[in-house]
This record gives C-alpha cells, structure tokens and sequence, in this order.
C-alpha cells in the first residue's frame, strides 16, 4: 500500500519539491541580501539601544526596500497558496478514483477500502506536514531580519510562521478529500473545497485572531502640550506600545489608550489557530473515512 | 465442469432474497441463488437489469439492502479482507491507472494481495506479446482488457466475476479474451461468473445460465437442463396459454400460427400435445431471448405456477 500510495502521487510530490526549490532560491537570495543590509544600516546597534523607537525612518527604509509588511499583492498570493497547495492535493485523492472507475479496481484488491484509505491519507498528510514545515523555515529564515524590525504578530508574517501555514495546508487537504468523495469529480471538488476554506480562514483572521485572548490596554503617555503624535496600524513602526512585535488592535474606550496583543503571545496564538485548522481537518478527514466504510462496508 | 453441483460442497455463489435499493428504486431484489464451484455462469440482462448491482455485492463494493449473500461460505459479515480474497474482479470497462505501465499495474497487484502469482502475470503477457514498460494509456482496448483479466487471475481468488468483459471491444479482442477466460477456467476447478449482454458470446463459454431482468431472477441452472426443459411450440394462432403443454414464456404470434416457448410442466405434460402442432428443441440465444422479453411483473404473477414446476435441484435457483 505504501508503494502503491507513493506511486500515485509521486507526481504531486516532485511538484511540490519544485514549489520548495522555487522558494528556496526566493528565500536564500532576499534573506542574504536583507541580512547584508541589515548590518550596513546601523538597525542592529539602534535596536539594541532604543528597542527601535530611536530609529523610525531606518527601520521605515528596510521595509519599504525588502517590501513592505502591508504588501497586499504579495499577502493575497500567500494567502491562497496553502489551500491551493491542499485541494490540488486532495481534491483528486478519491474524486479521481471515482471519476475514471478505478475505485473498482483499487477497492477489489484484498485491501479493505478503510485500511486503503486511512494508508494513502497518512502518508500524504505526512508529505504535506513536511512540506509546511519545510515552507515555514524558509520563509522564517529568510524573514529572521525583518522580524526582529516588524515582529511577527502581523498578519502577512503570523500567517507564515509557526504552525499555521501547515495546518491551511491540511485543512485545505481534508475539505478537498471529502468534497472529491460527496461530489464524485476532481475539479469541482477542488473548487467546492477552496471557497470554504478561505472563508473560514479569512474569519479566523479577522475575526477570531484578535480574541484569541483578551487583549491588553496600552495607555499612552503624550508631552506636556497635550499633542499626541501617535497612531496605530500596520504601517506604524515599531508600534505606539514601543515595544516591537505587539500587535495594536485599535483604540481603546478612554483617550490615548489602544488595546493589543503583546509580542510574546505569538506562540500561544499559533498553537490556537493551528488547533483550530487540525481539528477541521481531523473533522473532514475522520468524516470522509466514516463516508467511505458506510458506503459498502 | 458440472460436476459439484448436487454434492455437499460449498457453493461458489449462495444469495438468499438479496436486494439492494437505491433510493427508491430497488437495483435487486429478492435474487435467490446457487452457483456450484466450478462452473462458468454466464450472467445475462439488458442493461440496467441489476447485473452490475449483483456483481458489485458479491465484491463487496456493495453492501445489500437486504438478505443474504456468501461466497464459498464467507457472509458478507466477514472481514472485508477475508471476502476480497476470495474474489478476482474484472469491472466494466477494465479501469486501470492510465499513467501506470504494465509492471506497475502488477507492483500494485503484489502490494495489494497476498497470494498474487507474479510469475503467472508475467507469463500470460509474454504468451499475449504486451510489453511491461508500456504505459496504460498507450495499450489498446483488447490489450487493456488482458492487463485487467490478468490481473484478476495473479490475484488467485477461486471465484472470477467479469462484468461486461467483451461489450467494449472489438470482434477479435472478444474472441482473444472470451479463449483466454476459458483458457484460464480449464482444469482450475476456477468458478467463473460472466455478465454480459452479448448473449452469443456466452453460448460457447458458459455451462450455466442466470438471467436477470428488472432486478429479478427469471432463469438460473445448468444450461444444458433449461434447455432440455423447453420446447418451442407452433400451434394454431387461436391456442389459449392454458392448453398448452407446458408454460408459456413467450409468444409470437403471426397470421395463423404461434410459435410459443413453454417451459415443461409436470402438471400439464406434453402428452396433451394435439396432432398439427409442432414442438422444437430450444436454442441457447433463443432461450435467453424469451426470457429477456418477458416483462417482470409477470414473473411475479407466475410466482406460484414456477415454485411447483422445479423439476429438480438443478433449478431451485430460480426465484419468485
């Protein structure tokens, strides 16, 4: 089953090694070039004096040369990328099968259909995982520079780090296996699975993400005049908190207060995001299984 | 090849009162069967008459709705590994991984069965000149019906169900594969199941007859016997059904005469037979041909007339 589950994606597998090359060499020319300029532009010694609040224009300087954090062209391609990766994937898993009648053949081996399924889906679910791990360290090694400017609660930087990217990836994976076995077609399972899963990562990004925990309260202490010269948004670097990596949500109920999310709950929302995706996935994936025993079995 | 019929060995194929529903619409229903070891049955119907439907639950691709189904003995409780053992399939249409060669066709077969011959794939392509490196996609439809019927008997099972082998094929790759199954059949003791709508194809291969139209069982037993138990009548044209000798199945009328194909009756015997008409052996194809003209309902209707006309063990497969 092993070799048989290797063989019929070897094809898929060796896309997604060109995909990982193509990042790679993205990944290893950017970060090189971004960590020479990095030390070039004094960032290093005005971070570890001031925490980066000493220094705006540079840090506003880096950004814009190495693209800039509200990149939304760049931030829409990454955004759709794992779960394009995912239903190209698993849309034809079982559609496929369906589509030119070889479930008859796979299904009539001395193979109960759930032991085939539950083989093929690990071992692909496997290559997947590695593929996300394998994406998320590039992309965070080639970042690493950036990071220490923009921290990494931003969306187009959170949604790439840690555990979420691989887990779109499966979500994806696991709509588009079960969409092939209710719709019996590879492309309209694909597609039948891809608009789900945007909107529910598009929730969880802009809903559910900022609740994640309750967020803090940052009260701003203005000059004498009374002028606060503060503002809050993606563009504001480092943040009105002064402290790089919080993730300022919006103002507050008082004057001069904003509410956040501190840096150092990164971790605490990926494995909560992450959670959130896996458990789709187990859901879709454990329904699927059940569908496909009930059906004959 | 008929030999196990009347012994006490375990039949190929048992079904009692099987069915299987779609929705409302039943595919089967109440099919009561036995298909001694050994034989090869041919399975005849028009399309849509439940042939698929019964194959596809003596797989297990198929759960039944209702009653029974076992194959030299396994129920269709049993591990679905144990019952897939036990069953060589050649679906509809021979479906193959198309960017798979041959030699990984038969790398699946060995990963997927236990009791895979390796060697008997090998050599049955070799004897039929299909090279292993070939990609599926590149072999013709014959070619393709080979690969699949080859890997059907690498398998090992003691039960072959072919659905449709030939309907897609040319004259001459029917030929080739119809000699191959009996090839393979002969001296294996291989109990055969063969659907087909192709009824001449049948007539040289198979030693037993089932005929399945509207999801119910209209004929099933040894060829040879069902022969034997009808006559094709020509009797005036104003004969009622009821003094004939015998069961009407099926009736022809034209401007004087009717030609009627009745099945023996031990309660109206030939002996009522009247001078002017004339009685006929039955043929293979014209027999099925009745019985696949006859409409469903009235196998229904003649319920009762059927049970008590079995003339021997040969036919209690057939059903209501």
């Amino acid at each position: 089953m092993i070799w048989v589950s290797w063989r019929q994606h070897r094809s898929q597998a060796i896309a997604c090694l060109g995909l990982l090359a193509a990042l790679a060499v993205y990944a290893i020319l950017l970060g090189t070039s971004m960590r020479t300029a990095f030390g070039q532009d004094g960032l290093i010694t005005c971070l570890a004096r001031s925490h980066g609040t000493g220094c705006p224009a540079a840090i506003q300087a880096f950004t814009n040369r190495f693209g800039s954090e509200v990149n939304v062209a760049f931030w829409s391609v990454l955004l759709i990328l794992p779960g394009l990766i995912g239903v190209l994937v698993g849309g034809p898993l079982i559609a496929r099968e369906l589509e030119y009648g070889t479930w008859r053949l796979a299904w009539s081996q001395t193979v109960s259909r759930a032991r085939w399924l539950t083989v093929k889906l690990s071992l692909v679910t496997g290559g997947l995982v590695v593929l996300g791990a394998a994406m998320t360290a590039l992309i965070m090694w080639y970042r690493a520079p950036m990071d220490r400017l923009t921290g990494r609660f931003l969306p187009n930087i959170y949604d790439f780090e840690g555990l979420v990217l691989t887990a779109y990836i499966l979500s994806a994976f696991g709509f588009a296996v079960l969409a092939g076995l209710l719709l019996r077609r590879s492309i309209p399972a694909m597609v039948a699975a891809f608009i789900p899963w945007l909107a529910i990562r598009l929730v969880v990004e802009f809903l559910l993400r900022p609740h994640f925990q309750a967020p803090l309260t940052f009260r701003q202490v203005c000059p004498r005049n009374g002028f606060c010269n503060a503002g809050y948004g993606l563009g504001f670097l480092p943040p009105v908190t002064g402290h790089i990596g919080d993730w300022v949500l919006g103002q507050g109920a008082n004057p001069n207060t904003y509410l956040y999310q501190p840096a150092d709950r990164f971790w605490t929302f990926q494995f909560i995001e992450a959670g959130i995706f896996v458990a789709l996935t187990a859901a879709a994936l454990g329904a699927t299984i059940w569908l496909l025993h009930r059906r004959a079995a | 090849m008929t030999q196990n019929d009347a012994g006490g060995s375990t039949p190929a194929l048992r079904t009692d009162r099987l069915g299987r529903r779609y929705g409302r619409e039943w595919g089967l229903r109440d099919c009561t069967l036995e298909v001694p070891a050994g034989v090869i049955a041919g399975l005849v119907g028009p399309n849509g008459a439940g042939k698929t439907t019964l194959l596809e639950m003596i797989i297990g691709l198929l759960q039944p709705t209702e009653g029974q189904l076992s194959v030299f003995g396994e129920t269709s409780h049993a591990p679905m590994a144990a019952r897939l053992a036990r069953v060589g399939y050649v679906a509809q249409d021979h479906p193959l991984y198309r960017d798979f060669s041959v030699a990984d066709m038969f790398h699946l077969g060995r990963a997927m069965n236990p009791s895979w011959d390796q060697q008997l794939a090998l050599a049955r392509m070799d004897a039929l000149d299909i090279p292993l490196k070939r990609k599926v996609k590149s072999l013709s439809g014959g070619q393709r019906a080979q690969v699949s019927l080859t890997m059907a008997l690498a398998k090992r099972a003691p039960l072959l169900v072919l659905d449709e082998p030939v309907s897609s094929l040319d004259p001459v790759a029917r030929l080739e594969f119809m000699r191959e199954v009996m090839a393979a059949a002969a001296g294996t003791g291989l109990t055969v199941i063969i659907a087909s709508h192709v009824v001449s194809e049948l007539e040289r291969l198979c030693d037993w007859l089932i005929v399945l139209t509207g999801g119910q069982v209209q004929l099933a037993g040894p060829a040879d016997d069902l022969i034997a138990a009808h006559r094709l009548l020509t009797v005036p044209r104003a004969t009622p059904d009821a003094e004939l000798p015998g069961l009407p199945i099926h009736r022809t009328d034209s401007d004087r005469h009717s030609t009627v194909l009745v099945r023996a009756d031990p309660v109206r015997p030939a002996a009522q037979q009247r001078p002017g008409w004339q009685a006929d052996p039955v043929g293979f194809e014209q027999l099925v041909m009745a019985y696949l003209q006859r409409p469903p309902k009235s196998a229904a209707h003649n319920d009762n007339a059927q049970a008590a006309a079995r003339p021997g063990p040969s036919t209690k497969a057939v059903t209501r």
